[in-house]
């Protein structure tokens, strides 16, 4: 089945083409985005129940962005009609006259060429085997209340299995100029997380699926749970990490955290233009180990974070960062590319119509080698199993590494002893991590289940992932 | 709008719910280097409906809710169809059955922030002048800037008679500052405030170059080992959030939490300072249309309030208080330079310091730290450190320098013993 187009907006098109035309008599760049989402998270735990539609993800909204012939300006509203079409024209004027009235003499302007266009025109769907909405909210309770049985009953030791879902069904038309684009997605993800407890520390084990579709996607969760539920348990005997650099293999999981965080974000090409990212130097070297191949795309991996289009107007690609161990090139959202006179690859992306765009990562990942997780393990004398990510933070200025995982599990003479560790920090040189690469699995999976913060805000919905790696890193 | 949604929600017999109404107006400038390189303006109405369904499952009561977002697009038929698929999805929601919130129709309150009755553009001017102020050299700058100053006007009506609305006003923000020699490196930092406080935000970016002057004389990773660490500034309300987190009545009412009203949350036998926090309310209302007043959280490391939203204070049997996320710390007695007369490692910056509140455990990979081994002090970078509070939190000492950013007004820093550090 497709994804169907939103009623609201086909019912605005018309005005918006009409205010496009208004806009075009005063500005030689406009464009116009108009978003229309709808997104619900589902969550059941042993005490509590919720559903509530998403604050964030759901929104009905536009924003025009303009150029003067060399400055860009925007404006993000959203009440339209033909009587509200003048006040929004001033809106955009207020926005243009910002570098005259709201910044010190002493701030100068960057200035842009007007985009040049090719005429395109599209519409797309994606695709979904069950819609949620139609399964029902009482449907999705309850096959959450029954995973949630099921790993409450593993053990009395389990304080809390919480299980949730969400998804986003969202239409997007891009008007400008030349182009009149239309598209409608829909992502579903879950996720469960088991806790028990040790005294006043709570462990936690957390174990995330996701899809573009609906909610077949939840039919993997309830295969998981017990094993999410052992793995709690095993938690209750962690130790605290001893630090040093250790050889270590990394489950797709971890390895999707290492592409993106150490990596995806060093080679976002509006990094470039302020100088921020070190990669802009190695491009044409040897960044990585010569079984490193990496890639970013809307269009390069069916996941959470496919689309057709950008929020920029520029169509989906899969560009290939790393090929061999080498730097090839970055993503680059629409103005970066004009800045550094490079071809934006489809990665213009804002969290709403309310906020701007940056380059952003979409699905990112290594592709696969020729080796196993055993052969991987068994190759190792002393070392680490290095399972889910927790967190990560970029430093593209200089490659410096910090992500967190919940669990190392020993290895010694190629096999796992047993003995499990938790948290660890991962942190170390990004070339040197990369360069350390070894061995990569015939076996690839990409996850789609969480967000990505530009710093600490601008959240969008990213996936990420890629083969076991083993590689040498420093763990504390 | 409003009385067009409590009509309908009349029309579809839903008789319990909670609207919130936030207008937002915004000017937001991205600057790169000392030029501007786009500007936007947002003009924004946005209306979350929470409706309650009461209904009895297994011949218990229940209470089920659900929320929905209302645009100023709709029409009446999509209001109400919207309204009846939250009001069904409730249906579903089996919590066990509360008390809603009551209230009354209260004045309107304006903000009294300095920022008010001044138009974004004049604010957002202001603040950008305090923010490149301190931008004079050439081998330390401002790499790229963003500000946002907002205007907000919220409205909380609810079932229960609740009426109210207020105003605020806020300027926020985040800038790297780049140091290219005798290394290239930068530091990332953000700033929020709630009144036009162009001198703190000029102190702030003065401050923030001389630390990254150091992080580009930082070479080296301190060594592995178990070290007294200081953690100072930004870090200081992540590191306490584990006190506020852990005493929410959510945690507690779901069993993550073991607190308890007067229970010596910092351990029996404290031999550092006894903590104090003390809640904010930032706003007068809580989004279900609580009053928020300043509270104690811990008085001498002994809980004493338990906040939380409406529905799991009826659980606990406590009154609502609303949600608080910011925290007023009284200050130590032992000045920073005392605190660094014995070897330690000053941690100033992160990548991402974290703290889980669950197990409390906290750490983060090393920007930024000073080493002082006993006889030199020496800047380092790299490395991270990896301690749990509960291992920590009995053995604190707190700075007498006050700090102020945010949510967050207390000691400048805190001293932790024995706290493993990995390294080169």
């Amino acid at each position: 089945m497709k994804v169907r187009e939103s009623d609201f907006i086909r019912q605005k098109k018309p005005l918006l083409r009409k205010l496009l035309k208004t806009l075009e008599e005063q500005y030689p760049y406009i464009s116009i985005l108009a978003m229309d989402s709808t997104a619900k998270t589902y969550r059941v735990s042993r005490k509590n129940t919720g559903i509530h539609e998403d604050n964030i993800l759901s929104e009905r909204g536009f924003v025009i962005r303009v150029s003067d012939g060399a400055h860009y300006a925007e404006y993000s509203f959203n009440r339209i009609s033909e009587d509200l079409l003048e006040e929004i024209c001033s809106g955009v004027a207020e926005a243009a006259a910002m570098s005259q009235y709201a910044v010190p003499q002493k701030i100068g302007e960057n200035t842009y060429a007007v985009p040049e266009e090719e005429k395109t025109s599209f519409v797309g769907s994606t695709d979904y085997e069950t819609d949620p909405e139609v399964l029902g909210d009482g449907e999705i309770i309850a096959l959450l209340s029954n995973i949630k049985e099921k790993g409450l009953a593993v053990s009395t030791k389990i304080l809390d299995c919480a299980v949730m879902c969400n998804y986003q069904k969202y239409s997007k038309l891009f008007l400008s100029g030349k182009k009149e684009l239309e598209q409608n997605v829909m992502w579903m993800t879950g996720a469960i997380s088991l806790t028990a407890s040790r005294g006043e520390e709570i462990k936690d084990s957390f174990r995330s699926f996701s899809g573009l579709g609906g909610a077949e996607v939840l039919s993997q969760m309830e295969d998981a749970v017990e094993n999410c539920a052992a793995v709690t348990l095993e938690l209750l005997k962690s130790e605290p990490m001893i630090p040093g650099e250790y050889e270590c293999v990394c489950t797709p999981e971890v390895t999707g955290m290492i592409v993106h965080e150490a990596f995806g974000h060093g080679v976002e090409m509006d990094m470039f233009v302020k100088k921020r990212a070190l990669a802009e130097q190695y491009i044409g070297q040897y960044v990585a180990s010569e079984l490193v191949t990496m890639h970013d795309g809307a269009a390069a991996a069916s996941q959470t974070s496919s689309y057709f289009f950008d929020d920029e107007g520029t169509l989906a690609g899969d560009t290939t960062i790393i090929d061999k161990g080498i730097l090839k090139q970055g993503i680059c959202d629409l103005l970066a590319a004009q800045a550094l006179r490079a071809e934006p690859t489809g990665n213009g992306r804002r969290q709403s119509y309310q906020r701007k765009a940056y380059t952003r990562m979409t699905n990112t990942f290594f592709e696969g080698g020729h080796s196993t997780k055993e052969e991987m393990i068994a190759s190792i004398s002393y070392g680490f199993l290095l399972e889910e990510p927790a967190s990560g933070m970029e430093d593209p200025k200089n490659w410096g590494i910090q992500c967190m995982v919940n669990i190392a599990r020993e290895i010694r003479d190629g096999r796992l002893t047993g003995r499990i560790f938790s948290p660890i920090v991962l942190t170390g040189y990004v070339p040197d991590l990369l360069k350390s690469i070894s061995m990569v699995s015939k076996k690839t999976s990409l996850s789609g289940g969480g967000f990505c913060g530009k710093g600490y805000k601008e959240w969008v919905k990213v996936s990420d992932g890629g083969p076991y790696i083993k590689a040498r890193i420093r763990l504390g | 709008m409003i009385e067009k949604i409590k009509s309908i929600l009349k029309k579809a017999e839903i008789a319990a719910y909670t609207i919130n109404e936030t207008r937002t107006e915004s000017a937001e400038c991205f600057f790169i280097r000392k030029n501007l390189d786009m500007k936007r303006r947002t003009d924004l109405a946005e209306y979350q409906v929470t409706v309650f369904h009461p209904f009895v499952k297994d011949e218990k009561p229940m209470m089920g809710s659900s929320s929905a977002q209302i645009y100023p697009e709709m029409d009446a038929a999509e209001i109400e169809s919207v309204l009846r698929s939250a009001y069904y999805a409730a249906s579903f929601v089996g919590n066990p059955v509360y008390e809603l919130v009551t209230g009354e129709e209260r004045e309107h309150i304006p903000s009294d922030s300095t920022l008010a009755g001044r138009g974004l553009f004049d604010n957002m001017k202001d603040m950008a002048e305090a923010l490149f102020a301190a931008d004079t050299e050439e081998e330390v700058f401002l790499n790229s800037a963003e500000l946002f100053v907002r205007r907000l006007l919220k409205r909380i009506v609810g079932s229960g008679g609740v009426d109210v609305s207020y105003e605020t006003c806020e300027v926020s923000g985040e800038y790297v500052v780049q140091c290219i020699s005798p290394q290239n490196v930068e530091t990332y930092h953000s700033f929020s405030y709630r009144n036009l406080d162009t001198e703190n935000l000029r102190r702030e970016v003065k401050e923030a170059m001389k630390m990254t002057i150091a992080r580009a004389q930082a070479v080296r990773s301190p060594q592995a080992g178990e070290y007294r660490v200081l953690l100072s500034g930004e870090q200081m309300r992540t590191f306490l959030s584990y006190y506020l987190e852990r005493s929410s009545s959510s945690m507690i009412y779901q069993e993550y939490s073991s607190y308890q009203s007067n229970m010596p949350v910092q351990g029996e036998s404290i031999r550092g300072d006894a903590l104090t926090i003390l809640l904010k309310a930032r706003e007068p209302y809580s989004q279900e249309g609580i009053p928020m007043k300043d509270r104690v959280l811990l008085e001498n490391g002994v809980l004493r309030t338990i906040h939380g939203n409406n529905r799991f204070a009826c659980y606990l049997g406590i009154e609502p208080t609303g949600i608080y996320d910011s925290i007023l710390v009284p200050v130590g007695e032992t000045p920073l330079c005392e605190m660094k007369k014995e070897p330690y490692l000053h941690i100033v910056s992160f990548s991402d310091f974290q703290m889980d509140s669950f197990s409390g455990s906290f750490g983060g990979e090393i920007r930024l730290a000073f080493l002082y081994d006993g006889e030199t002090v020496t800047p380092v970078t790299g490395g991270s450190i990896n301690g749990n509070i509960l291992n920590v939190q009995e053995q604190m000492t707190f700075s007498k320098e006050r700090y102020q950013n945010g949510r967050y007004e207390g000691p400048y820093a805190v001293s932790l013993k024995g706290v493993q550090v990995a390294g080169e």
